[in-house]
């Protein structure tokens, strides 16, 4: 009886109409934006370098304006919003996220002039490092925003994947890819058992019983430095592709062997793990399980009277997380190619911290934005000090270069943190907000 | 491997280590009393504690190395100095903040931790510093072992400005203020204590005390340099004893775990100092949270 009503209800003006798009449609942008900078490059189109950055910049518009347009809309479809990134700005989005992730090595490889000295191929680093920890940093974000469990074991599980790594790549001599399935494995196992304060503490008393648990593993892991390696620490050899995967396109090796040693590689590998890992923790959120991890975060007691084992959501958040933590240890080791006895300390807890907390305490967007804040920001002010005129004309900052930076970012963090509490992420979805309204009247009602 | 040196049970020795670790423990006490009196009060966790305490040891360089101050007015002015920043920080990061979740605001004090660190480098440079010399340096022979005159003079001053500070907490008009504030702001309110000026004193306070503890620690340490900052963290486990409500079991707490790691340090070698201070920590919290003095809250659901 509802239904007749329903569909010989007048079309509201207001409301979006519905649009179904076959699979194949809603598919095909990413895939453009996946493989155009990969064939750009492969037929020598040295891709975005010089003035051609105009071309790229069509292509990054198309590429979103095409996704926006396949997007599918029904609302009157409940099951549409469970999905990700269903709505047509979000899918537009990660297009154009996705083409810029694939082009930014090819643009960073090149070597054009760009305008006034900006260090593009330094910044390859600092790009493999956001990489990389915006997985450590939203792992964090799943346990400590998302669960409500402030831990500050995050670097005991970086050192637990390293010890992983340099005990079963170096020691037994087996591959890296074996160590980073062990790693998550034994983040898991050492992760719910370093949880287990949990079940009796909270908040601050949880955050200095996890203090006790980092300076626990320091001692573990110096002792174990020294006892296998000695007080030089440890060196890390560069992962190796496997000669029976050789056939795949883009790899080509050189004598029989194919080493991850360049930025250019490590960006694939990172971006590979780290996309896989935000994936999953985006997907737990999602789930039964990070709605269980919401309520807890909410109240814990209530949260019982709901039905959610409190007890199992705590500690299956810290084994999630700590496995999570322990591969991004593990690749960094990897990446860093050497660590010593003063490779992990508290500060480093602390700077995941800033990262999640500036980024916004919540979602896997605060991760990213906080890793690029946290690193892109010293590389660009260091850029303004040797190249600006203005700046690079006042002798106190060449003097005080890392003093500088580092005031400069803890008054960052405090402006952050007063004046927009969500963080950047916060700022970017109100900005984002206002945008949209822009383009689309009714997008301020899709929500 | 032996584990024990074979001077475990020699006395003088023994001796000598709890002496210098009460010394060591009276340090963490006023740490940990400037930590739990912020952390009582107005329920911020203050991680930048043991950045002030490296301020005030880098205050004594200025006061006492580079011009030579008098030790009484030296310390004065710096805890007036160190109470003035306590000021600022409440009316300029910490009130704008108010209502905000607890780990931001624990974020923004590791923001002033940055801040403070690298203006201390800025001002005095990387290399470390000789320690302070304004106080007699000799040592004194109790029982077989060499006593520093530092150890006990340390103690003493900690032991008069933490009962001068205990005697205006507990006697005074303000300090009565403070106490209602910290135990239930809105009944406080309610009979017209004002608990911004009671939050104001106890960030002045709080950070004032943290400089008095840096003056001496910078006469306890063999040198004063930026990694000072990092005896900070030993006010958890000293707290943790204490009790995070008690300001008087946070004293108690400073000086156990001082002696406890002075004790372990010179024993076992000291690279077991933080593992055996932070693993007392872990069990405190795990088999009695409330600490030896803390009282147990209660909370509605």
């Amino acid at each position: 009886m509802n239904d007749t009503i329903a569909t010989e209800a007048p079309e509201d003006p207001q409301r979006p109409s519905v649009k179904r798009t076959p699979p194949a449609r809603r598919a095909l942008p990413f895939l453009v934006a996946l493989a155009s900078p990969v064939i750009l490059d492969n037929i020598g189109w040295n891709p975005f370098g010089g003035w051609k950055i105009l071309a790229g910049f069509i292509i990054l518009i198309a590429v979103g304006w095409f996704a926006w347009s396949s997007a599918e809309r029904d609302p009157d479809d409940p099951r549409l919003a469970l999905k990700l990134w269903h709505r047509p700005d979000q899918r537009a989005l990660s297009a154009m996220t996705c083409l810029v992730l694939v082009a930014l090595p090819f643009i960073l490889a090149t070597d054009f002039d760009p305008p006034m000295d900006f260090p593009w191929n330094t910044w390859f680093r600092i790009v493999n490092y956001i990489v990389l920890f915006a997985l450590g940093a939203g792992a964090f974000n799943l346990l400590a925003g998302y669960t409500g469990q402030l831990s500050m074991a995050h670097a005991a599980f970086l050192m637990i994947g390293t010890i992983v790594g340099a005990h079963i790549g170096i020691i037994w001599g087996q591959s890296f890819w074996l160590c980073i399935p062990i790693a998550a494995f034994a983040g898991a196992a050492l992760g719910a058992l370093f949880g287990l304060p949990a079940l009796r503490l909270r908040g601050l008393y949880l955050m200095l019983a996890t203090i006790g648990v980092h300076f626990i593993v320091l001692l573990i892991w110096k002792e174990y430095l020294v006892h296998y390696f000695g007080f030089g620490g440890v060196q890390f050899a560069a992962p190796n592709i496997p000669s029976w995967l050789h056939w795949i396109p883009g790899i080509n090796s050189e004598d029989g062997e194919f080493l991850i040693n360049t930025q250019f590689r490590w960006f694939w590998l990172n971006l590979a793990i780290t996309s896989l890992g935000l994936l999953f923790i985006v997907n737990v959120i999602r789930s039964r399980e990070g709605r269980a991890f919401a309520a807890v975060r909410d109240r814990d007691i209530s949260a019982t009277l709901l039905g959610i084992n409190v007890a199992r959501s705590k500690i299956v958040s810290f084994a999630i997380s700590s496995a999570m933590v322990s591969v991004s240890g593990c690749l960094l080791s990897y990446y860093n190619r050497a660590r010593s006895e003063d490779s992990f300390t508290l500060e480093q807890v602390l700077d995941y911290g800033i990262i999640i907390v500036v980024g916004g305490f919540m979602g896997i967007q605060g991760a990213i934005f906080g890793s690029i804040f946290f690193f892109a920001l010293p590389m660009y002010f260091e850029w303004m000090r040797e190249e600006l005129p203005f700046i690079s004309d006042i002798d106190f900052f060449s003097r005080y270069a890392g003093e500088v930076d580092l005031a400069i970012r803890g008054i960052l963090v405090v402006v952050v943190l007063v004046w927009r509490p969500d963080g950047l992420a916060g700022l970017w979805q109100s900005a984002k907000a206002k945008l949209l309204r822009l383009f689309d009247s009714q997008a301020g009602t899709v929500q | 491997m032996t584990i024990f040196a074979s001077t475990f049970f020699d006395l003088d020795v023994n001796v000598q280590l709890v002496v210098s670790g009460l010394a060591l423990g009276a340090i963490y006490s006023v740490v940990a009393l400037g930590f739990v009196l912020v952390e009582k009060s107005t329920a911020v966790l203050n991680l930048a504690v043991g950045e002030f305490l490296m301020l005030g040891s880098y205050f004594g360089v200025a006061f006492f190395m580079e011009r030579q101050t008098n030790f009484f007015v030296g310390t004065f002015v710096i805890t007036m100095i160190m109470a003035l920043f306590g000021l600022v920080i409440h009316y300029g990061i910490m009130r704008p903040m108010v209502g905000q979740g607890f780990f931001a605001i624990v974020l923004a004090t590791i923001g002033i931790a940055t801040v403070i660190r690298a203006v201390v480098q800025m001002k005095f440079g990387p290399l470390e510093k000789g320690n302070l010399t304004a106080l007699p340096t000799g040592t004194i022979e109790v029982a077989g072992a060499n006593i520093r005159w530092v150890d006990i003079i340390v103690m003493l001053v900690v032991a008069a400005s933490v009962g001068a500070f205990l005697a205006f907490y507990s006697l005074t008009r303000t300090g009565l203020h403070m106490r209602a504030v910290a135990s239930n702001i809105e009944a406080a309110a309610g009979v017209g204590i004002d608990p911004d000026r009671a939050y104001a004193v106890t960030w002045a306070m709080a950070i004032g005390i943290a400089g008095l503890g840096g003056v001496m620690l910078g006469h306890f340490t063999p040198s004063i340099n930026p990694g000072l900052a990092a005896i900070g963290l030993r006010a958890f486990p000293a707290a943790a004893i204490g009790g995070f409500t008690s300001v008087g079991g946070s004293i108690i707490g400073g000086l156990i775990v001082g002696v406890i790691e002075q004790l372990a340090g010179g024993h076992l070698g000291t690279k077991w100092r933080e593992p055996v201070a932070f693993g007392i920590l872990f069990l405190v919290l795990i088999f009695k949270p409330t600490g030896l003095f803390g009282q147990k809250d209660l909370e509605r659901v």
